[in-house]
């Protein structure tokens, strides 16, 4: 073996605590970096999979009624390559707790030969010319515990049809099982599909030889104008009543899932990067002080007539051998984790089927990249190797020029000052890039671990903001079908009330140019008690008589400003579109809708009068009082909402534990490393202090106090930094389902500064070892590394 | 001596420049060195001498003159061939001895000879320098002598054709000085090796077979030794 590589591995031997210490901070990134791709590969590839052997539909129209003939009819149109009915209804489910409100979808089975959103049968037997047999989506079928060979009973239209389960199913539109957009959370106990013969379906809800919803498939090659098809789906049903058209990417489900995946993706790239910088620039240093130390051994190299591509591989293999090793515990480690993730996503996301792989090509990536980046920040460490000069093997260190700082210039505080603390800050200053760093590392710890503190305080925010302020009913009532203001009457008489006031929902296509958006639109009296609307400048505001008022992120998505027409595209048969003016936009974390004066909005739909739902406050038992009530589809209570939300914690509990975990591991790589550097630059002047008396205690506080100063000054820094990484979070996960507000509480600021304070403690109690086994009579023997 | 001449050093200066102030460290010096001979350069402290040493073994490049090994200019070579010629021609001897403190005495001298062509048998010269049985020893668990004989075993060992010593005995006491000066005496006569010496002390002088004196980054005086005494018999 070469006898520079000899000195390689005694120096990776004594300085093995920073060695291991950065390569976890490597391995930690590059295994994030494989097993969060090879996990989103895996995930698309089985999705996918699941896609294809379920026959997924690309297109889904929901109208008011459609004839089979009229369906067949969507052939002519170029690009379509299927076109199925079926109906589906939302009834309620008898359960055994009169309180409880369980709600079933009930789906058709279609009777072609290829139906399109093919059923995945898990468990049982299919569905076919049995009447009074079911099959039920598993999510379902498990939060309530029911099998095969169990009886359910949906009320239909006001009477019971007890059906026999028969199978246990899953179906690639309800991979995330949600009610509908405005569900937030999923709830498996409360909503579940079930799905039936078709000739039974059509004649319970009155729907011979008729569908209410049409799924269609479009060829591969035309998917690219799937726009234009939609468009011409739109004229063909227009006198069928189309009530909202959807697409794949549209769809609840394949959209949650699409982001899901999204996050994932991001979060396979960004946080490597993260953690590599941070690895970096600790070799960067790490190396420039070691090449710094060693000029003299260097110098004697270069008399002994070795060429600086020598003496600088002589450097990096050191960081490489990081990456390295680093890498081959990563390899082992993504193997594993990969297939864990992949598994945890299949059991979230009730998908039957699962493909999984090893995709070395990830491995050859992350490898590649990561030895790519040891050996370029080696190289920037290791650069002043080029400078130092054979001579220089002759010459002992320069003495570092003893300059004033500039705190001394400021005589009423330096004079205040004790002498140890002069000390302290001269040191401090006297290598201001090692103290930068430091000062940086422990800035982007404090903002590392402020990420989950504050998501965790967001989403209970986010709640707490939405059902306390921005609505502050306690029910959301949803007739089955639109009534008048007798409506209102009904609901008065059968509970106690505090308030009510009518509400009117219905879907609508907002247009601006090329940009458009199906949401909600939801009118409301124009004095609406239960709604408050805030401008993004956090000032209230009302509704007006006319126009609209949009959400923070529809507006946002619509690139919409106050003052700006819109056209409101209906899915009402015969009725034209609608320009209106835009005349608020509110803020509003959950969901995206807009709200209109509930008589103008009646007017744009043509039925004066006309509503779909209830917003009440009561104290009142109502769901319970409700549940047997005809035309009420929908209650939702704002309590339940609180309960989904509780389990909903839970799951991102375990997330921002293990992103304080990694915030923690930078933290520490980062003290550690520059402590333990800053300890064996100063052994001479620590031997000295020694030989003058000072004991292991006292330079142990003094090195305890610089890092404590520059801690508290990372801290400072870390504020604004980690606001910016909060703000640049609450960007990337803004969707349609969230939109996440930046106000970070004190309390979170607080809580962060003690957990890096720890992170800090830790590391710095990992270095005490140094100072303790410092053996200042050999420091000062030997000149030369 | 037989005048077989194997450097030159033709009206060099070197000039540092410190800021607004400019240091002459050496100035206009001429020098010839033969092959085979016992040289000691004697001077105060900042003299120049390190400066002339540097410039000779291809460490550092005078500001004005020219170096000649034989017919070759090394005041010509570019960093590559002035790299080879350190790593082929020259055995360096420190004032600190400066060994890599993380590798054996054995690791320290193979560290220099698995660079170079032909480079002389390890456990020879490790005997030569009377440490065969310290080899494995690390520098810190050797004396201030035994590290200097490392040093110097470590410059013999490449073979080269001169060696230079900028102050080998500086940090010794007089019996230890006394010993490396004998091996160098010894490396100069039974190898024929050109040995080039720096010291401060005077009577180290009657050992060579030329003393140039230096003040000032002046060459002041060359003298010529017609009968260089034993290292043995050198006091002071
Ligand atoms: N890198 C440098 N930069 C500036 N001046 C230098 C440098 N190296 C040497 N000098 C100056 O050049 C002059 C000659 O230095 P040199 O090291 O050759 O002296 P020396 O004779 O070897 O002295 P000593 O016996 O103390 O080692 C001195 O005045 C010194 O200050
Ligand atoms: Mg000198």
């Amino acid at each position: 073996m070469r006898k520079l590589d000899i000195r390689l591995l005694r120096m990776i031997k004594a300085s093995k605590g920073q060695f291991i210490s950065i390569a976890v901070v490597i391995i930690l990134a590059l295994t994030i970096y494989i097993s969060f791709s090879m996990t989103f590969d895996n995930l698309n590839n089985t999705i996918d999979s699941y896609y294809d052997i379920t026959n997924y539909g690309d297109v889904f129209v929901e109208v008011v009624r459609i004839p089979k003939a009229a369906i067949d009819q969507l052939y002519t149109i170029e690009g379509i390559s299927m076109a199925q009915g079926r109906v589906m209804v939302d009834v309620p489910l008898k359960v055994e707790n009169p309180n409880e409100k369980v709600r079933v979808r009930v789906v058709s089975i279609p009777k072609e030969e290829k139906p399109i959103n093919k059923l995945f049968t898990i468990e049982g037997r299919e569905v076919k010319k049995q009447i009074k047999a079911t099959a039920m989506l598993r999510q379902f079928a498990e939060a309530r515990g029911i099998g095969i060979g169990d009886k359910i009973t949906p009320y239909i239209a006001g009477r019971e049809y007890p059906l026999d389960v028969i199978g246990i199913v899953g179906s690639p539109e309800y991979i995330y099982l949600m009610e509908n957009e405005q569900s937030i959370l999923p709830a498996p106990e409360k909503f579940g599909v079930i799905y039936v013969g078709e000739d039974f379906a059509q004649s319970v809800f009155g729907y011979q030889g008729s569908y209410n919803q049409i799924m269609i498939k479009v060829d591969d090659e035309s998917l690219y104008k799937i726009d234009t098809i939609i468009d011409e789906i739109e004229d063909q049903l227009d006198r069928y009543g189309v009530e909202r058209i959807i697409k794949r990417d549209d769809q609840l489900s394949h959209k949650m899932m699409m982001e899901e995946l999204d996050s994932l993706d991001k979060m396979s790239t960004a946080v490597p990067v993260l953690f590599l910088i941070v690895a970096g620039v600790i070799i960067n240093i790490m190396l420039s002080r070691t090449v710094k130390n060693d000029r003299m051994a260097i110098g004697v190299m270069k008399a002994l007539g070795y060429n600086n591509i020598q003496i600088l591989q002589h450097y990096i293999k050191y960081s490489l051998s990081i990456g390295l090793i680093g890498s081959i515990f990563s390899i082992v480690f993504s193997i594993m984790l990969s297939r864990v993730f992949t598994n945890v996503y299949m059991q979230y996301m009730n998908i039957p089927i699962m493909r999984t792989e090893v995709y070395f090509i990830y491995i050859i990536y992350g490898v590649i990249f990561t030895s790519i980046f040891c050996i370029l920040s080696g190289l920037m460490g290791a650069r002043n190797v080029l400078r130092i000069l054979p001579a220089d093997s002759m010459r002992p260190e320069a003495p570092k020029i003893g300059k004033r700082v500039f705190l001394e210039r400021i005589k009423p505080i330096w004079s205040k000052l004790t002498f140890s603390w002069k000390i302290v800050i001269r040191n401090i200053m006297r290598n201001k890039r090692r103290a930068l760093f430091l000062i940086i590392g422990i800035a982007l710890t404090y903002s590392i671990t402020m990420v989950p503190i504050f998501m965790s305080y967001v989403f209970s925010d986010l709640f707490a903001i939405h059902y306390g302020e921005f609505q502050t009913m306690d029910f959301n009532i949803d007739f089955s079908k639109p009534m008048n203001n007798n409506g209102i009457k009904e609901l008065s008489k059968v509970i106690d009330i505090e308030h009510i006031e009518p509400k009117l929902e219905f879907p609508f296509e907002l247009n601006r140019g090329w940009r458009k958006k199906v949401v909600s639109v939801i009118g409301l009296n124009t004095n609406t008690e239960v709604y408050n609307f805030t401008s993004p400048q956090d000032e209230s505001f009302t509704l007006s008589q006319e126009g609209i008022v949009l959400s923070e992120g529809l507006a946002d998505s619509l690139k919409i400003k106050i003052g700006d027409e819109i056209i409101l595209k209906n899915f009402l048969p015969n009725k034209e579109d609608t320009k209106i003016q835009v005349t608020g936009i509110t803020q509003q974390y959950l969901g995206l809708n807009a709200y209109m004066n509930i008589e103008a909005m009646g007017k744009i739909i043509g039925e004066k009068g006309m509503i779909t739902g209830a917003l009440v406050n009561s104290s009142d038992d109502v769901t319970a009082k409700l549940n047997n009530v005809a035309n009420i589809n929908n209650i939702q209570s704002v309590e339940d909402m609180k309960n989904s939300f509780l389990e909903f914690m839970d799951m991102i509990i375990y997330s921002v534990g293990l992103l304080m975990l990694f915030g923690g591991i930078l933290g520490f790589a980062i003290v550690y490393n520059v402590t333990i550097i800053s300890i064996s630059e100063r052994l001479m002047e620590f031997s000295s202090l020694r030989v003058l008396g000072f004991d292991k205690n006292e330079i142990y506080k003094m090195i305890t106090r610089e890092n404590g100063l520059l801690t508290l000054l990372g801290i400072i820094i870390g504020i604004p930094v980690a606001y910016g990484m909060c703000y640049g979070i609450a960007t990337a996960f803004d969707t349609d389902i969230f939109s996440i507000p930046v106000n970070i509480t004190p309390i979170s600021y607080i809580i962060t500064a003690i957990a890096t304070i720890i992170f800090v403690t830790v590391a710095q109690l990992a270095t005490i070892r140094r100072i303790y086994k410092l053996n200042f009579i050999d420091a000062l023997k030997s000149r030369i590394s | 001596m037989a005048n077989n001449s194997l450097m030159k050093v033709e009206n060099i200066s070197k000039i540092y420049q410190m800021g607004e102030v400019e240091v002459t460290a050496a100035k206009n010096i001429n020098l010839e060195l033969y092959q085979g001979e016992f040289v000691v350069i004697l001077g105060p402290s900042g003299s120049g001498k390190s400066t002339l040493l540097n410039i000779i073994g291809g460490m550092d490049l005078p500001t004005e003159g020219r170096v000649f090994l034989k017919e070759e200019e090394i005041t010509k070579y570019n960093d590559k061939r002035l790299t080879n010629y350190r790593r082929e021609k020259i055995g360096f001897v420190f004032q600190f001895y400066n060994l890599m403190a993380n590798l054996t005495a054995r690791e320290n001298v193979e560290l220099a000879t698995e660079i170079c062509k032909d480079a002389l048998d390890i456990d020879e010269i490790m005997k030569a320098v009377g440490l065969e049985d310290r080899k494995d020893h690390f520098p810190a668990q050797m004396s201030g002598g035994e590290q200097q004989r490392v040093a110097i075993a470590r410059a013999v060992a490449k073979n080269p054709l001169i060696l230079l010593c900028d102050e080998p005995t500086g940090a010794l006491d007089f019996e230890t000085g006394i010993k490396i000066l004998s091996l160098l005496k010894k490396i100069n006569k039974e190898l024929n090796k050109t040995v080039v010496i720096i010291t401060h002390n005077m009577p180290i002088g009657d050992m060579a077979d030329r003393v140039i004196k230096m003040r000032s980054g002046e060459l002041v005086e060359i003298k010529e030794n017609k009968n260089p005494i034993p290292p043995e018999r050198i006091e002071w």
